[in-house]
């Protein structure tokens, strides 16, 4: 699926990770910018400008081991010292972040969906590892919705690349720019992973199988989503509280994204390996407090889980595989 | 089925009465056994503590056993639910009851099963010769659980005692949000599922297809069989009142089928399948103690007491629940083919067989299994189904869910019930100038996906 | 035995140990103390000058047995003529192993008053009367020194039985002893007792069962015994070699044992050194346990009235102990009503548990021979079985049924040398008399020599004397332990 434009041939190499709370109001200026002056709503609708052709970097990255633990500790992993798949996301993500708030980016940050995220881990990532990240921009498509796009950060430890995030975002009611290839947001059909296909569209199961037996059961309180941003950083406004949610549309906080996919990986445990493929794909975003049944079932070589709702919702579909032939 | 012995160690039968052999093994034996009754938790036992509970049940042992300043070789014990302050529950009881004060103890906690792993390890312990005689046993408190400080709460408290200055403390306090002053109350789920054990139990169910009629049937009969067994003096030599109580409180031996039928399913109600689960075909929180005496044939004699049966071998397995492979509660229905498969024995060829009733649907759903020709092939290896238990062998003086389920206590309580039962058939058989063996199968499932089985025999 | 550590007492803190558990010391067990207030109030103190004014009952402090306090606190004076008298004298001044018959007792013994001195006992030996008349000069001598009667001393007379066969003057100075110890009893003080030993014709008055009964009467452990005469009918019985322990290696069953009466005779039968076998119905199994684990006994829950209780109670004694030697039927109930207002189920029961149980349970123990050792069955009657008692036409009923069942049953056991006897205790206080109104009770309390309820550990004294080897020759008699209550004998 990165098999886009691929990696753009500038770098922008940042002294250090960006702070997120800064990028976040950044971005937030940015999106008021462009939703408020006229050309900004004139541009609203119209087709979006293509990404500029930069990669931003950022080296030598490390682990704190307090951090690490309370991540662990919150999604339910043990707190060893390899790094989880999605604790690896937390620490390229701002990167990733400071490629979508750079000016020239074509989308407002605000209100951007998370569709699906696909993450490559060819061996695990070890406390005291320095990490070469760096994030660019790709796959500019039209949606029905909107715009999606994909946010790739690759993460290289000692020069080979060790771990690969793809995040597919959907701008709402921002037009592509560029020619619509019809390949939607869900983005990951063709990574043979067995997660294609489940209702991506928010609206439950497709109604042909039963719902599969729950093997387990996610009781999310209402300041999960601020316990995910403490550990995260990611202090999306959509997951904060119900007055920054509502402030963007939303009746409640969310729990979405990467920390429900990263759950569903500790919900596969140990099992999963150390060489894998990390799939996710999200449905409509859990309103906070809920109750997730959760299934984990068998898929060829490795797993799926799926979120469903109490109502019947689908909230996401994971798949954990492992990576073979690198 | 050949009328021999089958203690499993070659050149080792029940009838030896010779000593511990270096490098060989002898059997050990029940020789009795204490509980209190179980009482619902909230109810008579409210505000005894789990120490209050296992002691009683010991002093009762000591009292019907006259081991008033006997050195026991051992005792191990443990609970489910714990507070810290009971690192070493099982000691501090020991030193709390007429027992010797140079009795050794040590806890044992495998959830459900702790009572019966108990049972298992000290009677290995016996077999090696290790120990002449020990106790076993097991105590919960539902009532008096442990209530933890909420996470944030206690981390502030550490580091408040960690703070070298008044700023420094001050910080930490101002960490602290009103919320963070709620306890945590205690839970039965499964830390990697959140699922409590009913709701994983309910989704077996489903898969089994296993009928609320069914399990109101089995429940009314635990009642029934439970009720006559106290009327018929079965628990006069194993069970030692308390705080009043002298009968399982939770026993409704008057129940019926349409009381049971009335009740609202409380497990499943999220799934596609029919709820069937209600509080009367589940066990409810209970509390109470249990002991189970344990020795070899010599001091059993020095101490002028009968053998009831020999704890002849055990197998515990496990079961991957959290893949959602099997139900949570499944595990004997793996333990048992593989116990009687060392002994060369089949289902029919026991005379009681004990399953515990964690809910009506994990008895059903283990015999479901057992009974299935897929489940036997597949899961099991075998050319077919595993066998069928007959119901009149099945639990037949009541089990969890009329007497109660006290975790840590209910392998202490099966175990001395169906051993005193194996005795008094053997003398039956015997009188009756039949001579062959009378064996028991216990398999108790456990929290974690766990399940331990043993084989009795009687003495 | 290998790995039972010898430890006198058991290692227990007392402060979270629920319920009662009679320890080596029954007297210091609240369970088994006085509840009557009045009495501890009027027994010291100011209160006591005030009732002495008002010339109110001031009820003594009874001595009770301690183990190895002296028999006797004080000078023993022995009155009386003759070879008998001398020969009862001479043991209980002789030195403890003295060889004869039996060891001395070792006591300061007098044969004559000395003035001024303070006697903790006085023996009148009057086996050898003829005639009215020879009891004049030992009851005189003995009324020159009761007044120098020790606080809490003790009278006692040996005599031999009225008979219709003797000559009218011998029987008559023989009745005349029953009638003057009884009302010699009503006379004394400060806790004083008057009893008798009637030592049947033929029976040697150095017999075991005379002795051991002289010596009971004359212990503290008679402390609530009062105006009583016990018949010693034959020379059976043995004396123990440790008075301290006279049911050293016996194995005794008390029914009705996890509380009041039963529990106090469990603890004394243990500190008399009996292996005891404690039997309660399994509800009380907890306070059952309690009381086995403090006598260091067994506990077994059965139900007397079971048709297999004695079987059992014999099972269980068998193997656990190896034999079983005494038997102390204790369990009993009472269902008080007037016969008026009695139901079928309530007399029914009420004669199940007192009478019919014993019966059933001694028979099974007599058919299958397990009683092969001098046992000793002692079962318990009450005075209401003696004198009657408004509303308790069943429960007197059954009491007196257990006097003839004793009766009846002694010669059955004294081919092997045993025997039964009952115990007849009068107002005691136990979690059953607590129950009486108040005022009733205290009337209750006041109604004997003694002014007191007897506590339950009087009666087990009584019980333990009963069941030791020395009793064998106490033939099916009921030992009334009442403070010598003015109803009934």
């Amino acid at each position: 699926m990165t098999d886009g434009p691929g990696r753009p041939r500038r770098e922008t190499v940042l002294p250090a990770v960006p702070a997120l709370g800064g990028l976040y109001a950044a971005g937030a200026r940015a999106s008021l910018r462009a939703r408020l002056s006229p050309a900004g709503r004139a541009a609203a609708g119209r087709p979006a400008p293509a990404l500029p052709d930069v990669a931003h970097v950022v080296r030598g990255v490390t682990a704190d081991a307090d951090h690490l633990t309370a991540y662990q500790h919150l999604l339910g992993e043990s707190a060893t010292d390899t790094l989880p798949p999605g604790f690896v996301h937390v620490l390229a993500f701002p990167v990733a972040m400071s490629v979508m708030t750079a000016p020239g980016f074509p989308l407002p940050l605000l209100g951007m969906v998370h569709l699906a995220n696909r993450v490559e881990q060819r061996r695990p990532v070890r406390l005291g590892d320095r990490l070469d990240v760096r994030a660019w921009a790709q796959d500019l498509h039209p949606h029905p919705r909107g715009t999606s796009v994909r946010l790739v950060a690759e993460v290289e430890v000692d020069g080979e690349t060790v771990w690969t995030g793809v995040s597919t975002y959907l701008a709402k009611g921002v037009a592509a720019g560029v020619g619509a290839e019809g390949t939607g947001m869900g983005g990951t059909g063709t990574d043979g992973t067995g997660t294609d296909g489940t209702g991506t569209d928010g609206t439950g199961t497709d109604g042909t199988d039963p719902r599969p037996l729950p093997t387990a059961r996610w009781r999310l309180p209402a300041d999960t989503g601020r316990r995910y941003a403490a550990v995260s950083g990611d202090r999306n406004p959509l997951h904060l509280s119900v007055a920054t949610a509502r402030a963007l549309g939303q009746p409640r906080p969310l729990a979405h994204g990467m920390h429900t996919a990263a759950r569903a990986l500790a919900q596969v445990g140990p099992a999963r390996g150390d060489a894998l493929v990390w799939t996710a794909t999200f449905g409509s975003p859990v309103r906070l407090p809920a109750t997730v049944d959760v299934a984990v079932a068998r898929a060829g070589d490795g797993w799926t889980v799926t979120g469903t709702g109490r109502g019947g919702r689908h909230h996401l579909t994971v798949g954990v595989a492992p990576l073979v032939g690198t | 089925m050949t009328p021999s012995s089958t203690l499993g160690d070659p050149g080792t039968r029940v009838g030896d009465h010779s000593g511990a052999v270096p490098g060989g093994t002898r059997p050990a034996y029940v020789l009795g056994g204490n509980r209190t009754p179980f009482a619902r938790a909230g109810g008579r036992y409210a505000h005894a503590s789990n120490l209050d509970l296992l002691t009683a049940a010991l002093d009762g042992l000591v009292a019907r056993h006259g081991l008033q300043g006997e050195r026991v070789g051992e005792v191990a014990a443990g609970a489910v639910l714990k507070h810290s302050r009971d690192f070493n529950l099982t000691r501090e009881a020991v030193l709390g009851s007429a027992l010797s004060a140079t009795t050794p103890a040590y806890d044992v906690q495998q959830a459900c099963a702790t009572g019966l792993e108990a049972v298992v390890g000290l009677a290995n312990k016996i077999r090696l010769g290790q120990l002449e005689s020990a106790v076993a046993g097991g105590v919960d408190s539902a009532s008096d659980a442990p209530v933890a400080l909420n996470d944030r709460l206690r981390r502030a408290l550490l580091d408040l005692r960690r703070a070298r200055t008044p700023q420094a403390r001050l910080a930490v306090l101002a960490r602290l949000r009103p919320g963070d002053l709620a306890p945590e109350a205690p839970t039965a789920g499964e830390p990697r599922t959140g699922l409590s054990m009913g709701e994983h139990q309910a989704i077996t169910t489903a898969q089994w297809g296993i009928t609320r009629a069914a399990q109101d049937e089995l429940a009314l009969r635990s009642h029934q069989r439970l009720g006559a067994a106290w009327d018929a003096g079965v628990f006069d030599d194993l069970v030692t009142p308390y705080r009043g109580l002298v009968r399982d409180a939770n026993l409704r031996a008057d129940t019926s089928l349409e009381k049971l039928a009335a009740l609202k399913p409380v497990f499943g109600r999220g799934l596609d399948a029919p709820a069937t689960m209600t509080a009367g075909n589940s066990t409810p929180l209970t509390d109470g103690a249990s002991t189970v005496l344990l020795g070899s044939r010599e001091w059993a004699a020095e101490h002028g007491l009968t053998p009831w049966a020999a704890v002849v071998d055990a197998e515990v397995a496990a079961v991957d629940f959290v893949h959602g492979e099997d139900g949570l509660l499944l595990a004997p229905a793996f333990a048992v083919p593989r116990l009687l498969a060392r002994h060369g024995l089949a289902l029919e060829d026991l005379d009681l067989v004990e399953i515990h009733e964690a809910f009506a649907a994990t008895v059903l759903c283990t015999l479901a299994a057992w009974e299935s020709e897929t489940f036997g092939r597949e899961r099991l290896g075998l050319d077919g189904a595993f066998g069928t238990v007959k119901e009149d062998r099945l639990n037949v003086h009541g089990s969890s869910l009329a007497a109660g389920h006290p975790f840590a206590a209910t392998g202490g309580r099966v175990v001395a019930t169906v051993a005193q039962e194996l005795h008094r058939r053997r003398a039956e058989l015997r009188a009756a100038g039949e001579d062959r063996p009378v064996r028991a199968l216990v398999s108790v499932c456990a929290a974690g996906g766990l399940g331990v089985a043993a084989l009795l025999e009687a003495a | 035995m290998t790995t039972t550590t010898p430890r006198p007492a058991l290692h227990r803190p007392a402060t979270d140990r629920p319920g009662p558990v009679p320890g080596s010391d029954p007297g210091s067990d609240p369970a088994l103390t006085s509840a009557d207030a009045y009495l501890r109030l009027v027994q010291a103190g100011p209160a006591a000058a005030v009732a002495r004014r008002l010339g109110l009952p001031r009820p003594p402090v009874l001595r009770r047995h301690v183990p190895g306090a002296p028999l006797v606190e004080g000078p023993v004076l022995v009155l009386g003529r003759g070879a008998e008298a001398d020969a009862l004298a001479g043991l209980l001044a002789a030195a403890p192993a003295a060889g004869g018959r039996a060891d001395g007792w070792d006591l300061d013994v007098h044969r004559h008053p000395t003035e001024g001195l303070r006697y903790g006992a006085v023996v009148l030996a009057l086996t050898g009367l003829e005639h009215p008349g020879d009891l004049a000069d030992p009851v005189l001598a003995l009324a020159g020194v009761l007044r120098r009667l020790a606080p809490a001393g003790r009278v006692v007379t040996v005599s031999r039985p009225a008979r219709a066969g003797d000559p009218p003057a011998r029987a008559a100075a023989r009745q005349a002893v029953d009638g003057f110890l009884r009302s010699l009893a009503k006379e004394l003080r400060g806790g004083a007792t008057g009893n008798g030993v009637v030592v049947a014709d033929g029976v040697d008055v150095l017999a075991p069962a005379v002795l051991g009964t002289l010596r009971f009467l004359l212990s503290a452990r008679s402390a609530f015994v009062d105006g009583q005469l016990l018949p010693v009918d034959s020379g059976a019985g043995t004396l123990p070699a440790d008075p301290e322990r006279p049911l050293e290696g016996r194995v005794a069953v008390v029914t009705g044992a996890a509380r009041g009466i039963g529990a106090a005779i469990a603890s004394v039968l243990a500190r008399d050194g009996a292996r005891v076998v404690a039997v309660d119905v399994p509800a009380a199994g907890e306070a059952l346990a309690g009381v086995a684990n403090g006598v260091r006994g067994t506990a077994l829950a059965l139900d007397v009235t079971s048709r297999d209780a004695g079987r059992r109670i014999l099972e269980h004694a068998l193997a656990r102990h190896g034999h079983l030697d005494v038997v102390v039927h204790n369990a009993g109930i009472t269902r008080d009503k007037l016969l008026a207002n009695t139901t079928p189920d309530r007399w029914a029961s009420v004669l199940a548990v007192n009478v019919e149980a014993p019966l059933r349970i001694t028979e099974h123990l007599l058919a299958a021979g397990a009683l092969t050792d001098a046992p000793r069955v002692v079962a318990l009657a009450s005075t209401s079985g003696i004198a009657g008692n408004r509303g308790q036409t069943g429960y007197a009923a059954s009491k007196a049924a257990v006097m003839g069942m004793v009766a009846a049953t002694a010669p059955l056991l004294a081919a092997v040398g045993g025997t039964a006897n009952a115990v007849a205790p009068g107002f005691v206080e136990t979690e059953m008399t607590a129950r009486i109104p108040a005022l009733t009770r205290q009337v209750a309390r006041r109604l004997n020599t003694l002014q007191q309820g007897g506590l339950p550990v009087d009666v087990a004294e009584a019980v333990a004397f009963l069941a030791s080897p020395a009793a064998g020759g106490i033939l099916g008699q009921t030992l009334r332990v009442c403070g010598q209550s003015m109803v009934g004998r």
